[in-house]
């Protein structure tokens, strides 16, 4: 009786253990996204995101292949991200990631901050945790 | 002669295999599609019981202003609506196994106090599959610029 107890304890830390795993793991992944976009390093986006990828950007929808043509055109960013917290749900083989971010820019000579919220869907594919949807709303009704 | 019958007949199966495969991708699709029509149906009615059925019960979905909504705030949120008509339009369906991402077009119309309104916003909604049916787990809503 108690081996079968302990042994559901462990089944259960284990599992405890792994969600964490992937929400820290997801996490990970969102800030390497900032960075390789900070740095135009499509070669990290490029293992980021999956080949179908849909990204609504500014309301547009844009492909994998439309983005990272955007990043490698896009001269130094003039454009800073800082990554505010954010909420990792897994369900199974799929994490939603919802959070919101400051956008840093210049807009015709005057510095200027945009806050948006996000919702991104990562999904377990051949042994990692690749973007498979992802989009962003301006936060207006603040 | 009985070898030539068996690679026909597996050439056969393996091209009915991939044709079933094809049909049942095509009904998740349809099928997906269908339920995005209730959600634009249960604004229109402002009836949730429907759309209470096919969102899972940790949903969550950012609006185009950015505010965040639970399940339980987008149910109340179509018994409130101020929208007359909805339409839904350029969907497109990507199937990833158990899951699903969706993304379309709707135009609304309604009154907002007495004054009509018009709104042309993209979405995009993932779905999963669980306990033999397709849930709702999120969904992002922005202003359309194109």
């Amino acid at each position: 009786m108690w081996i079968v107890l302990c042994a559901m304890s462990l089944c259960v830390s284990a599992q405890e253990g792994s969600e964490g795993g992937t929400a820290a793991t997801i996490r990970a992944l969102e800030h390497q996204w900032v960075d390789g976009q900070s740095r135009n390093n499509n070669a990290a986006l490029n293992l980021i995101f999956d080949n179908s990828l849909v990204y609504v950007e500014y309301g547009k929808l844009v492909s994998k292949g439309e983005y990272l043509l955007r990043i490698k055109a896009a001269g130094p960013q003039i454009s800073q991200i800082v990554m505010e917290p954010m909420t990792v749900r897994t369900f199974g083989s799929t994490a939603i990631v919802v959070g919101t971010y400051r956008e840093k820019d210049v807009t015709g000579g005057k510095p200027g901050v945009r806050r948006w919220r996000f919702v991104d869907t990562w999904m377990y594919k051949n042994g990692g945790w690749v973007l498979v949807a992802a989009g962003a709303a301006p936060l207006t009704a603040e | 002669m009985s070898r030539w019958m068996l690679v026909a007949l597996l050439v056969c199966a393996a091209s009915w295999a991939g044709h079933a495969q094809e049909d049942s991708d095509a009904d998740t699709k349809s099928k997906i599609i269908a339920m995005e029509h209730v959600w634009a149906e249960a604004y229109r009615d402002k009836d949730p019981r429907a759309l209470a059925r096919i969102l899972d019960d940790g949903f969550v979905c950012v609006s185009s202003d950015g505010k965040l909504y639970s399940k339980d705030e987008i149910l109340a949120d179509v018994k409130a609506s101020d929208s007359l008509q909805l339409l839904m339009d350029s969907m497109v369906v990507r199937l990833h196994g158990d899951a699903a991402i969706i993304t379309g077009i709707f135009r609304t119309t309604g009154l907002d106090h007495g004054k009509p309104f018009a709104r042309r916003e993209r979405f995009v909604d993932t779905w999963l599959y669980r306990n033999r049916q397709w849930i709702s787990i999120s969904s992002i809503v922005t202003s359309t610029r194109d």
